[in-house]
């Protein structure tokens, strides 16, 4: 357990010490920034339904940049000690790769969520300084923030697996941007050839599709199908990078 | 301390360690001997844990390097080939980590990570980025990295390559005053350096261990010659003579040094032809003004040993 504390403490200090946290940060208030102000507009210019959490939380072009955030988080995990070669004193240390994969994984984690703050200190800040007079649903806000956390998971243990496949950083960023996109297209896409197939199918549709799962979540529905998804195939994706980290010391 | 037997290792079927079998005592230095690409780094890797072997068996401080990999981490102080170190690190900090990680704590922590930057010499840059350090400097933090937790056992890649002349003596001192309490396993491609640090030599070559002796007797007991070196006035035909003497396989006649002429004789290393030397030229009354003798080194011994091996292919 200690061991793992000391190579978390590591990790997430790396974060800091390269530009990656600060650029995501940046990348993140800017996207959290348009999409909070093109939320206002909507609601200033007419009376619609849905509120401030809705309107920031849906538009496509969100989500679309959103995934950028996952490469640059998750590229350098393993690539980089690839590179340097330092997998081979870090394994040489008494560390088990759980361990490891834990850490680093758990580290970009952290770093996402605190990311996130800012973006939800629009809500609070609105709420302070229109008096009270804009209405921030509850519901909908720990919606947003539930679907964020658990697609979150998912997308960074995919960035993680993608990092340990290659000792190529770049290479690392464009798999893991690729899966984690396409994943979400294919959602979009099960979606609108959904209206067309049977009802029986449709809830089949439902697992897969973000673009659902972030309508209803950040509408203020919790539902645990998806979270027991996106958590899954968190899991399956660190179980394989596991796999992957663990190849050399495989027996033929 | 280890114990291989019969150990194996293929990379997707090319073999690059075959069957080899040694055992390294407590306390002693053992230098790996051989030209790239022979397999030293390979059984490093599989004796630090790092990776298992396709076929046999290695322990290391009683415990087995596959089954029992963590205990055997923790005994083991492993320096890999060229130093990797995580460049955007400090070196006070990188050791700090490194000495955490395995197991040091609190005060143990700073004690050790301050002595293990004294002994490498490296105290001076702790502050600086290990990215920005000369190759000798980051030779030298991985080496104090390896030493850090005082493991019995330090098995260490090249850890001379990339230092100038004086970072080499140095090191050379540090692991021999390191001697009564750790075991040591290093490799080199520097024949001289085993030479002078090694108690024993293990000579590898395609994945096999060719020799295995103290650097002394590997040198006397492989047919390689010796030379000796003759200065001497006189007349007659001296290098028929010279010839004429057992074990003598050729007479390298030099420039002369003024009245006296210079000759080189390469002599089968077993036979020690001085005294036959002096007796003809006392019967030809030559008058001798140096005679000296000049054991093979292993770089002898070394390029013989390819030689035959390529001779052997042929
Ligand atoms: N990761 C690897 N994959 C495939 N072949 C390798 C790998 N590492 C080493 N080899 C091969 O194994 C042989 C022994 O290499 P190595 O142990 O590094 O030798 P040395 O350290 O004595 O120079 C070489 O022929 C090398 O090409
Ligand atoms: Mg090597």
């Amino acid at each position: 357990m200690r061991t793992f504390w000391v190579l978390l403490k590591k990790e997430v200090k790396a974060f800091f010490v390269s530009p990656v946290a600060f650029i995501v940060l940046a990348l993140l208030m800017v996207l959290n920034g348009f999409s909070f102000r093109a939320a206002l507009t909507v609601l200033e210019t007419a009376p619609s339904e849905g509120s401030i959490v809705t309107w920031t939380f849906q538009p496509l072009w969100f989500w679309l940049s959103y995934f950028f955030i996952f490469p640059l988080l998750t590229m350098r995990l393993f690539a980089e000690e690839k590179k340097l070669g330092t997998l081979e004193t870090l394994f040489t240390a008494p560390v088990s790769t759980w361990q490891v994969v834990g850490a680093k994984f758990l580290a970009a984690l952290i770093i996402y969520c605190i990311l996130w703050l800012p973006g939800m200190g629009n809500f609070a800040l609105l709420k302070w300084i229109s008096g009270g007079v804009v209405e921030v649903p509850g519901g909908a806000l720990k919606g947003s923030a539930v679907i964020l956390f658990v697609m979150g998971l998912f997308n960074l243990a995919v960035g993680c697996f993608a990092s340990s496949l290659t000792s190529n950083q770049i290479v690392a960023a464009i798999i893991s941007f690729t899966t984690s996109l396409l994943h979400f297209l294919l959602g979009i896409f099960i979606t609108n050839i959904g209206k067309k197939i049977p009802a029986a199918f449709a809830d089949i549709v439902n697992y897969i599709a973000s673009v659902e799962h972030i309508r209803t979540f950040t509408n203020g529905l919790i539902d645990t199908r998806p979270i027991v998804y996106y958590v899954s195939l968190a899991a399956l994706f660190l179980a394989l990078t596991h796999q992957v980290v663990e190849f050399r010391r495989w027996r033929p | 301390m280890i114990d291989v037997q019969d150990l194996t290792k293929q990379y997707a079927g090319r073999v690059a360690v075959d069957h080899i079998s040694f055992r390294v005592e407590p306390g002693e230095i053992v230098g790996f001997l051989g030209p790239n690409g022979a397999g030293k780094s390979t059984t490093m890797r599989i004796l630090s844990g790092f990776m298992p072997p396709t076929s046999g068996r290695a322990m290391v401080a009683g415990h087995d390097v596959f089954r029992d990999s963590l205990n055997v981490r923790r005994k083991v102080g492993y320096m890999p080939e060229n130093a990797p170190l995580y460049t955007d690190m400090k070196v006070k900090e990188y050791l700090h980590f490194r000495g955490e990680l395995k197991g040091l704590r609190g005060r143990d922590l700073r004690v050790r990570t301050g002595e293990a930057m004294d002994l490498c010499a490296i105290t001076d840059v702790r502050r600086r980025l290990i990215g920005n350090l000369s190759k000798g400097y980051k030779q030298r933090v991985a080496l104090a990295d390896a030493l850090i937790h005082r493991p019995p056992l330090l098995i260490l890649d090249e850890p001379t390559n990339g230092l100038d002349p004086t970072q080499i003596r140095h090191v050379r001192e540090l692991l021999r005053s390191l001697r009564p309490a750790h075991t040591i396993l290093l490799s080199t491609h520097i024949l001289s350096e085993v030479e002078l640090t090694c108690d024993r030599v293990i000579m590898l070559h395609h994945g096999r261990i060719r020799a295995s002796d103290t650097p002394r007797n590997l040198a006397r007991q492989l047919r390689a010659t010796s030379l000796v070196r003759l200065e001497l006035q006189g007349d007659g035909r001296i290098s028929e003579k010279l010839e004429a003497l057992p074990g003598v396989r050729k007479v390298i006649v030099e420039k002369p040094d003024g009245a006296w002429q210079c000759y080189s004789l390469r002599v089968e290393s077993q036979n020690d032809i001085r005294e036959a030397i002096l007796d003809v030229a006392t019967a030809s009354r030559w008058k001798i003004r140096e005679l000296h003798r000049q054991l093979p080194t292993l770089e002898d011994v070394f390029v013989e040993l390819a030689a035959s091996e390529e001779g052997k292919k042929r």
